[in-house]
């Protein structure tokens, strides 16, 4: 028979609080060498009295303490790999790009669905002008009214880096919820997409009825090529995870929705920088009369080109990976 | 005192020992989110006065900065909204401020800690977890779930697990060396359950009233002594006799 709960208690005492301060140590960040064999050697004793009070003392405190005693020291010891700069790179050289190739699929329907909306929102106005007051902002409308663009005055109201950081957030937010939404079956984002397509559809579609395409293409010409694939890249992601939830194949779900969104997730952060270093150009470039058209539609192009070649491309072959790094020709 | 009907969860570690982790029930994390929530709510109180203690200075200097503080105020509220969980969760080892506070940690579905891809994507589903107001949505997936996941969580598939404060002290305070009673030669050994009551007994003693104290002792040497009459009219003469005795038979 096993020792009295106290008495074991009293005996093996002296290692589980040297290993609670050990790991009180180790969390600072200050352990030697020497500790964590220590730390190792300490924890497997703590497993093995673990393992004595499950058999011996089951649903005591002590048994309880020790529970907790080993998971934290558990998760101290088989820690992730913590994610530094390299491993940022090399997600950018290899991960994000190689993710995107090979859930093309997904691009390619949230695209699909975008472009729908797209098509929608212009004939729905195009055919019916009165259409307009319903998918057009009212702010909007009166600028059009008016014959001028909505954009020209966003500059004479606030700087350009603000413009910059606003429209950046802004941006965000509508990847985030367009991407986050994927966990209501999908819907969510296929609604994001066709929404965002029926607005600016619309928009165009109105522009184009007041004689102002020349406008509307002036302002969307630098960064809308990157802006709008980014919105499908998490459109896609959002679809992704979507599809785990209805579709899950041989996992649980819960499992598939865990490895699908994983995998949807590095869509979202690899986008993450670009959308930054667009809401820059729309910010800065896009507005107002600054730079010629030809300048804007170059730029956009260029941007949009770059950033597909780099998705298409980067990090194809493991040994001479030399990723075009968009962020250098765009600032 | 047994955990069993509690969510758990179960982590088999390499060393062939299973932990079995209590797991945050909603009104853990809600508390924990209200904590962290009036932190970022006192950090924009104070960011406000201070900023337009800035703006209206006399020197006007900052005036020509106002842009730049737009700026900070945009990229300030995304940081709350989402940096401010991610950047504790990955580096302070599973917990916000909030957290800590109530000693609840996020760790993955195999009791490790979570990673930067984890923590992004259950911080992403906020914007889900939050709809349509106050965390509803997130709500009624954790009251749904076993393991009071939100919607984030199940995506991410992390949970949050619940530390507890263990005094171990209980078991080895000294018995004082009182006169203590012969203990009875021939006793059965006790179960642990019985210990953890004795020494939970022992522990609360010192606050209950004195009927309870005695009414409580005596129920308890009945069931653990196994004395004679005589004996055991001698144990419950006091109440310090009493306790005495069972911390003797207790660690026997």
């Amino acid at each position: 028979m096993a020792l009295p709960l106290p008495a074991f208690v009293a005996k093996r005492r002296v290692d589980w609080d040297a290993l609670q301060a050990l790991l009180g140590r180790q969390r600072a960040g200050a352990l030697k060498l020497e500790e964590l064999r220590t730390l190792d050697t300490l924890y497997r004793r703590a497993a093995s009295d673990l393992a004595h009070t499950q058999t011996f003392y089951p649903g005591t405190d002590a048994h309880r303490f020790l529970n907790q005693l080993c998971g934290q020291a558990y998760a101290a010891i088989y820690q992730p790999p913590r994610e530094r700069w390299p491993a940022v790179r090399a997600f950018f050289k290899h991960d994000f790009p190689a993710t995107l190739r090979r859930e093309l699929r997904f691009v390619g329907a949230s695209a699909a669905l975008f472009c729908l909306g797209l098509l929608l929102g212009a004939l729905v106005v195009l055919w019916e002008p009165r259409g307009a007051e319903l998918l057009v902002p009212a702010g909007v409308r009166q600028y059009v009214a008016h014959g001028r663009m909505w954009t020209d005055d966003i500059l004479s109201v606030a700087p350009p880096n603000s413009v910059a950081s606003g429209i950046a957030t802004n941006n965000l937010t509508v990847t985030i919820v367009t991407f986050a939404l994927g966990l209501l079956g999908g819907l969510g984002t296929v609604y994001m997409l066709v929404n965002n397509g029926v607005h600016i559809g619309a928009i165009g579609a109105l522009c184009a009825r007041e004689g102002m395409t020349r406008g509307f293409l002036d302002f969307i010409a630098a960064h809308g090529p990157v802006e709008l694939s980014i919105i499908v890249i998490a459109g896609a992601a959002g679809l992704m995870v979507g599809q785990a939830l209805i579709d899950p194949g041989e996992l649980p779900r819960g499992q598939a929705l865990t490895l699908r969104g994983r995998e949807a997730v590095k869509l979202v952060l690899g986008c993450a920088p670009f959308l930054a270093l667009i809401g820059v150009v729309e910010g800065y470039v896009s507005p107002g009369s600054l730079f010629p058209t030809w300048v804007k539609a170059g730029l956009g192009l260029a941007l949009g080109a770059l950033f597909w070649g780099y998705l298409l491309r980067a990090g194809r072959t493991e040994a001479g990976a030399t990723g075009l790094e968009p962020e250098v020709s765009a600032s | 005192m047994s955990t069993a009907p509690s969510p758990h969860l179960d982590v088999a570690t390499p060393e062939r020992v299973a932990l079995t982790l209590p797991v945050a029930g909603i009104g853990y994390r809600c508390l924990a989110w209200l904590v962290d929530a009036s932190l970022l709510f006192f950090f924009w109180i104070v960011a406000y006065f201070v900023f337009t203690l800035l703006v209206s200075d006399v020197l006007g200097v900052l005036q020509a900065l106002s842009g730049l503080g737009q700026t900070l105020l945009v990229v300030g509220l995304f940081a709350t909204q989402w940096l401010y969980w991610t950047v504790g969760e990955v580096f302070f080892h599973g917990q916000t401020v909030g957290k800590r506070v109530l000693g609840i940690r996020v760790v993955r579905m195999d009791g490790s800690p979570v990673g930067l891809f984890e923590s992004a994507v259950r911080n992403l589903c906020r914007a889900v977890d939050f709809l349509p107001m106050l965390y509803a949505a997130g709500c009624i997936s954790m009251l749904l779930t076993r393991q009071h996941r939100r919607l984030g969580d199940l995506l991410a598939g992390t949970l949050l697990v619940r530390e507890e404060r263990i005094d171990l002290d209980k078991y080895t305070a000294v018995s004082r060396p009182q006169a203590v009673p012969a203990a009875p030669t021939t006793t059965r050994a006790l179960t642990p359950t019985e210990v953890e009551l004795v020494l939970a007994f022992l522990t609360r003693a010192p606050g209950f009233t004195p009927d309870v104290r005695r009414r409580m002792g005596q129920t308890l040497v009945d069931r653990v002594g196994g004395l004679s009459g005589e004996q055991r009219a001698e144990v419950l003469a006091t109440p310090e006799r009493t306790e005495a005795f069972l911390r003797a038979r207790v660690e026997a």
